[in-house]
């Protein structure tokens, strides 16, 4: 079992329901190897993206335990990095300085985080989008500016939380194409939520099926086509009609509350 | 045979009850701790004052005890003094305040909905509204002497300027697709008033009021204590010049109270007013 | 086209009718105190009052409004440096807020010229407690307007910060200030104009020294109108200026919002 990156297992989360506790997640278990590239994919509410905000950190209380490279995660590190689905630039900064924001710890020269940020700007091609505000931006340039802030210093974990679901159809599949380039280039380990199969099978070595109330998973299915992939290729498609078929009955929708606690920035002052 | 009496009645679950009272206990448990909290400096504050009353660390002249002050602040109110001037400044709150909601009522209409006046009016609105109410007050005392007219006079001013404002931009920020509505049904213009232009404007139409209120009892304060001889400002001035500063603080206690009820006053009458807001997004 | 009928040409693009009205009555106003129709003393004629307050100009009028603005500006900072503390602190701390928000919030609805007697047995008729008073004038709207700034700052981007290790003080200077600032600088231009008001009316109450609003009231006990129409307009010009400024410096440091 040496060769696994993220271990996670037996992993359970609860919250705090209106009556009785409410479980999103039951009995995970999951094994990702270096470089590899895994979705999980699942309706709403299956708690896909609660399993990503336990993986990177920022929720830390849940049962079993996740391990990166062996070592028990604790709260956030500068190891695992996160798109999230809203693209959350800060507003208040250019897209350079947004990218930066995930250098403001890195143990490198001035000269060296600018030249990494122009790098990382070029990778998604945003050259000379460097002093644009957010404001400025399209959805599908603003998740670009994000993709390269998650890569920009170089995670050992890249998660991706449905980083693609609020752009339309074109964007989307460009910017899938650039995801794969990238992560072939790179060689990071990647995690994608969402809830496109095409997308997950698109894209992954291993598709997560993960089925709703408690979330639990129920199989894994390996895509074992070549890269790049033909979206109409009879393989590829066989593939995804399979992992359709997992969502023959369409759950009704969510009765999760989709807004978590309502707590402001402020809180985390004191609360890091 | 009704079928009610073979359908499984929802029965309460012993653990919701249960966890549902133990939220509730939660909850009274800690409004008392919050209550106690912010209590906690006002009551440091009073004691702090107390101390240093009784021990003389500062002259009562400067510093009278806290109780003096409550003292006052009642026999203030049992003699019917505290009452006659402050119904007089009530009074002159109100004739200011109704003569701002009329006119600057139709000063925003009449910019808000049309072009023309806006350009003939606006730019003089916006100049006189610029110099602050204190400004005018030397100036009106000499038009008009130091009488009730003067003050009823600025603290209409006071009051008109939001009013004004909000009723002009509560009207024209009408959003474009609700008066669209209203063309594809055909609304006759009373339709027109009633269903769309004053519904839509409402909230700022209450902004306006609730500045407008605001800022007639702030002004009357200052007018009060720069040209009156009666009044709750005049009261506060009449105690600094005999240095009985448990007049003044007194005061300013009935000050803070008056100014308190008209904030409470408006939010109630808002929550009731624009009900439809919380429901309709 | 010359340069000349260039230079003139925001002239014709202006709209001219807004005049009218006090060109109406400037008109009025004249003919009234020329055919004396009211008391002379009461109305003085227009060229009169220009006159007046052309000497007023030429009479040290400059450094009364030089007094006034550094009165402003002293009060200004220090209310909106204390309104900032304190608002940051009720922001960042759940228990301050409890502790001293609901009394903050009482002594708030307290009338802020009510504040004058009180503060003139304290501290005097001179410098301090004109400068407290205005101090106080700006600190109520910096508090307020800090503390809801930072407790809007949406918890998306302190995730963001958590992500990225940021420290405490990272996360107060880069994510919490920067986010709270478009509230922080309402609070300020608020703070900018009632500390204009409150100076005139601290220089009204507490009639020490020299300013804009002593000259004003010398004016009405003098029965110079001219003085007190010319102070008007001063104070008026200065508010406006004060508020001009704030606008720009707002938009020039906040040019990252989107412009609507």
């Amino acid at each position: 079992m040496t060769d696994s990156k993220l271990r996670v297992r037996a992993v359970a989360k609860t919250y705090p329901g209106q009556d009785a506790p409410l479980q999103v997640l039951q009995d995970i278990h999951l094994d990702i190897r270096p470089g590899e590239f895994l979705s999980i994919v699942g309706s709403s509410g299956c708690g896909k993206s609660t399993l990503l905000r336990l993986i990177v950190g920022l929720e830390n209380d849940y049962q079993g335990e996740i391990l990166l490279d062996g070592q028990r995660i604790t709260g956030t590190g500068l190891e695992r990095g996160i798109v999230f689905q809203e693209h959350r630039l800060f507003p208040w900064l250019t897209v350079a300085q947004n990218v930066g924001l995930a250098l403001e710890n890195a143990t490198l020269s001035e000269a060296d985080k600018q030249r990494t940020i122009a790098e990382h700007l070029d990778l998604v091609g945003l050259r000379g989008f460097e002093s644009a505000y957010p404001y400025q931006l399209s959805g599908g340039m603003s998740q670009r500016v994000a993709i390269a802030r998650g890569l920009v210093n170089r995670p050992e974990v890249l998660l991706l939380d449905e980083p693609f679901g609020a752009l339309d159809a074109l964007t989307r599949a460009t910017l899938q194409d650039e995801l794969r380039r990238i992560w072939q280039a790179e060689g990071i380990t990647m995690i994608l939520v969402t809830h496109d199969v095409e997308e997950a099978v698109y894209l992954s070595d291993r598709v997560v099926v993960l089925e709703p109330r408690p979330g639990r998973i129920k199989r894994i299915v390996e895509v074992d086509l070549p890269q790049p992939r033909q979206r109409t290729d009879a393989a590829f498609v066989a593939i995804k009609d399979d992992v359709l078929s997992d969502f023959g009955q369409l759950p009704r929708p969510s009765l999760l509350p989709t807004s978590w606690p309502a707590r402001s920035a402020a809180d985390y002052l004191f609360a890091l | 045979m009704s079928s009610t009496d073979t359908l499984p009645l929802p029965l309460p679950h012993s653990r919701n009850l249960a966890a549902r009272s133990l939220r509730w206990r939660q909850a009274v448990l800690a409004r008392l701790r919050d209550s106690a909290l912010a209590l906690l400096l006002p009551a440091a504050i009073v004691l702090l004052w107390h101390l240093a009353a009784r021990h003389g660390w500062v002259a009562a002249q400067i510093l009278p005890a806290p109780e003096q002050v409550a003292l006052t602040l009642f026999e203030l109110w049992d003699s019917g003094e505290l009452w006659a001037n402050l119904s007089i400044s009530l009074g002159r709150v109100a004739w200011g305040f109704s003569a701002a909601l009329l006119i600057g009522t139709a000063l925003g209409v009449a910019m808000g909905l049309s072009k023309t006046a806006e350009a003939y009016l606006y730019p003089s609105f916006k100049a006189l509204s610029e110099i602050p109410v204190l400004g005018w007050i030397p100036l009106l005392i000499m038009l008009v002497g130091i009488g009730e007219a003067m003050k009823i006079l600025i603290i209409a001013k006071a009051a008109a300027v939001p009013i004004t404002i909000n009723t002009q931009q509560g009207i024209r920020n009408i959003p474009a697709n609700f008066l669209e509505v209203a063309r594809v049904y055909r609304f006759t213009p009373r339709q027109l008033w009633l269903k769309v232009v004053f519904p839509a404007s409402l909230p700022s139409l209450f902004n306006g009021l609730r500045y407008g209120l605001t800022n007639a009892w702030l002004s009357l304060v200052t007018v009060e204590l720069l040209a009156s001889s009666e009044g709750i400002g005049y009261q506060m001035v009449w105690g600094r010049q005999l240095f009985q500063l448990d007049v003044v603080m007194a005061c300013m206690v009935v000050i803070g109270l008056v100014g308190l009820a008209i904030d409470r006053l408006l939010q109630l009458a808002e929550t009731f007013l624009l009900r439809w807001r919380r429901s309709a997004f | 086209m010359s340069t000349f009928t260039k230079q003139f040409q925001w002239l014709r693009a202006r709209d001219l009718r807004g005049l009218a009205l006090p060109a109406g009555l400037l008109a009025l106003w004249w003919l009234v105190s020329h055919f004396q129709l009211a008391n002379q003393h009461v109305l003085a004629p227009p060229q009169q009052v220009v006159q007046e307050g052309l000497s007023q100009i030429s009479g040290g009028f400059g450094w009364d409004v030089l007094a006034s603005l550094g009165r402003d500006l002293a009060g200004f900072f220090l209310g909106g440096s204390a309104g900032f503390l304190l608002g940051s602190l009720l922001g960042v701390s759940r228990l301050a807020e409890k502790l001293i928000g609901p009394s903050f919030n009482a002594v708030k609805q307290i009338a802020l010229f009510a504040w004058i007697p009180l503060l003139s047995v304290w501290f005097g008729m001179g410098e301090p407690a004109k400068i407290i008073f205005i101090a106080m004038a700006a600190f109520y709207p910096v508090t307020i307007n800090t503390f809801e700034g930072i407790r809007s700052v949406s918890r998306d981007y302190a995730e963001v910060a958590r992500v990225y290790a940021f420290s405490r003080w990272q996360l107060w200077r880069r994510v919490i200030i920067p986010a709270a600032s478009p509230q922080i600088f309402t609070g300020l231009h608020l703070a900018l104009i009632y500390s204009w008001l409150a100076t005139i009316g601290a220089e009204y109450f507490l009639k020490s020294g020299h300013g804009v609003g002593n000259t004003m009231i010398d004016g009405r006990e003098h029965f110079n109108m001219g003085s007190v129409l010319f102070g008007l307009v001063v104070v008026g010009c200065i508010g406006a200026t004060l508020n001009q400024l704030a606008v720009r410096f707002e938009r020039r440091a906040l040019v990252w919002r989107k412009p609507n």
